[in-house]
């Protein structure tokens, strides 16, 4: 059922809706019906004014979040097949270094421009990064795994209780959004009139502040979100990409052929937490609170959980993944609105999110979006390309190859 | 350890007479095990040699000792004239020695052309950074390795599988693919592990025309094999491994004659 129909891909117009919709797997087609129907349902909750335009605009942004952080473990596991669970603690430690730097009880610091948070989030990252990486990229896939499960706690732990440096439990407050103080996108939200919108008579929707800020927190996530997709897209379909590729397969091998696999699951191991503490810089600038709570484990099932669906080693996958999760989780609040559901379905969101897994590896093992079939520098192939970009690829046996 | 060499020397007039790879006094064990015992051999340069034994006589471990995925406990092993001796297989690989494995390893997901594009050695696109500042010599790199694919795969007679997946393939197309693909590595010597196991008679003739037109152009092979008549129509010297010692060395009609040799495979000899 995952195998692709064997079409010839006649690149005859690139330009023609139609034969985009030809050269779609049948899964994609799906796909972007659903992603139509999702929109659909969206602007008519955003119209009767179900849903708040402020409020939709933070849980896109959440979802951007998610995606980030589903792009950061699809460079680790998707790519390397390095076993990561300490997604959020390195989520943690964007968050927190944006928050310390910037927050206004911040214990450390606070009142910093949120470009030095930034900073500060990424570089301590990458340093707890190199520093688990040194002693467990060598061995086996395991002891990272491991590893990394303990590094998930001590980080929690560690904020938690570090009261003089972190606030412990009480978390920080007073984060600025990130574009306070900037020139013009700092004003922008409180600039901005307060508009109303009536689309259908007798309700009016209401654009304040808070909905320019939330937006301004979107259009960051959108540009985090692009150049992180592009530097992944590009890096997955070179060389590097291939190596990668080769030594989640068979790192035995990768060696045999002179490669120094070790640099490169480092390599693909701290980009994949910087994109991870990006996404917690992030969060902490839409938020604007952060607590140990943020770091609870969970965080890291639900980013595995989207990694898996959306199909490990694919970048569309992962996007697709990160805004899925969301949607369930988030979506459930909404069930009762939708339908005539008799049990309140909020608290049910996690057993969705389970039987979705179970439905998942059942039928679709290699994901919903699987990983493109050939990945060869595209300068490099030009017109010898056997078949047209993104589309899936037939795993020959079906199951996550992987052990 | 001394008959070896002596048998280097008788062996020297038939080629070059330079050693490409030097195994000197290695040892290894497992537990109480002594798997590797103080084995000794030299590989000439631009022989095909073959490395028999019979099973559990340390082959496999040689060959892991030799690349670098085990850590011998003494002994040397030199490449190129360099000492290699635990070193990490990356860096055995730079010193010109790749290898290949007994059972073939799959590279899951990929085409048979992307997994090919695996062996060429320094390419700039294996940096990550240069995937940014440098993208066109990457891409220039990658054309020419493409080309370069698409050569060794006409070569190996295989150019129809380029697009297939590269888990879709029989036992002896991906020993081909293997041997391609260690190719394009560009080695001064190749370490084979049982290169025709489980492939088909015709297949199996068809690697042994490849690796004698290899040898032709320049590599230096060192094959274990099981297949009594591929190795010792293909080899010349042949080295014999017995319970983890070079238990003797010599031309195929030497070994074929050699009263010790048949005694170790009957499981004579104090097995």
């Amino acid at each position: 059922m995952g195998q692709q129909a064997g079409r010839e891909s006649e690149m005859s117009d690139r330009f023609d809706i139609g034969a985009y919709w030809e050269d779609f797997t049948p899964i994609e087609r799906v796909l972007t019906a659903a992603l139509g129907i999702v929109t659909l349902l969206l602007i008519l909750f955003l119209g009767t004014g179900r849903l708040g335009p402020s409020y939709f605009l933070f849980l896109f942004g959440l979802g951007g979040m998610y995606a980030l952080l589903s792009l950061g473990l699809n460079s680790q596991w998707g790519f390397t097949g390095l076993i990561n669970f300490s997604v959020a603690a390195f989520f943690g430690i964007g968050a927190y270094g944006a928050a310390l730097m910037t927050g206004s009880n911040s214990p450390i610091a606070g009142g910093f421009n949120p470009i030095f948070g930034l900073l500060i989030g990424l570089l301590l990252a990458g340093i707890i990064a190199v520093a688990i990486g040194i002693p467990t990229l060598r061995l086996r896939a395991d002891y990272l795994a491991i590893a990394t499960l303990g590094l998930a706690e001590v980080i929690r732990l560690f904020l938690q209780n570090e009261r003089q440096w972190t606030n412990g439990s009480a978390g920080i407050r007073g984060i600025p959004s990130f574009f306070e103080g900037w020139p013009i996108l700092g004003e922008f939200p409180r600039l901005m009139p307060g508009l109303e919108i009536g689309i259908i008579p007798g309700t009016a929707i209401v654009l304040e502040t808070t909905f320019w800020r939330q937006l301004l927190n979107v259009s960051l996530m959108l540009v985090f979100l692009g150049a992180v997709f592009f530097i992944l897209r590009r890096a997955q379909r070179s060389p590097w990409g291939r190596l990668q590729r080769t030594i989640r397969a068979d790192e035995d091998l990768a060696k045999a052929l002179g490669k120094n696999t070790y640099r490169y699951k480092m390599q693909a191991f701290v980009l994949g937490s910087l994109i991870m503490a990006l996404a917690g810089v992030f969060y902490a600038h839409l938020n604007l609170f952060v607590n140990p709570g943020d770091l609870d484990p969970i965080t890291t099932f639900y980013v595995w959980v989207a990694v898996i669906l959306g199909g490990s080693g694919s970048n569309r996958g992962a996007l697709l993944g990160g805004f899925v999760v969301v949607a369930i989780r988030e979506g459930s609040r909404f069930a009762n609105d939708i339908a005539f559901i008799p049990l309140d379905a909020a608290p049910l969101r996690l057993l969705l999110i389970g039987l979705l897994i179970v439905l998942v590896m059942r039928f679709r093992p290699q994901g919903l979006l699987p990983p493109q079939r050939e990945l060869i520098w595209p300068s490099a192939v030009g017109n010898k390309a056997p078949s047209g970009p993104d589309k899936g690829v037939p795993q020959s046996d079906g199951g996550d190859p992987n052990e | 350890m001394s008959e070896s060499t002596v048998n280097a020397q008788t062996n020297a007039h038939m080629s070059k007479g330079d050693v490409l790879m030097r195994v000197e006094d290695l040892q290894k064990s497992f537990g109480a095990l002594q798997v590797t015992d103080h084995a000794s051999f030299a590989v000439e340069r631009g022989s095909i040699t073959g490395l028999i034994g019979p099973n559990g006589a340390g082959k496999s471990t040689m060959f892991n000792l030799i690349s670098g995925f085990y850590q011998p406990e003494g002994g040397s092993v030199e490449v190129n004239d360099a000492d290699v001796t635990g070193m990490q297989p990356y860096e055995v690989a730079e010193h010109g020695l790749i290898r290949t494995f007994q059972t073939p390893r799959k590279v899951e997901g990929m085409t048979v052309r992307e997994a090919m594009l695996v062996g060429p050695q320094n390419q700039p696109g294996e940096s990550f950074f240069e995937l940014f500042t440098a993208p066109s010599r990457v891409g220039e790199a990658e054309r020419e390795n493409l080309d370069r694919v698409e050569q060794v795969l006409e070569e190996f007679e295989i150019d129809h599988l380029a697009t297939q997946p590269a888990t879709d393939l029989s036992g002896g197309q991906m020993k081909l693919v293997e041997l391609a693909r260690a190719m394009l590595a560009k080695p001064d010597i190749l370490l084979l592990d049982e290169p025709v196991a489980g492939v088909n008679p015709t297949l199996a003739n068809k690697l042994a025309d490849q690796i004698r037109r290899l040898n032709e152009a320049g590599t230096t092979f060192l094959i274990i094999e099981h297949d009594m008549d591929f190795i010792m129509n293909l080899a010349d010297p042949i080295i014999v491994l017995d319970q983890g010692s070079v238990l003797t060395e010599g031309t195929p009609d030497d070994i074929r004659a050699n009263e010790r040799v048949i005694d170790a495979y009957l499981g004579g000899g104090g097995a």
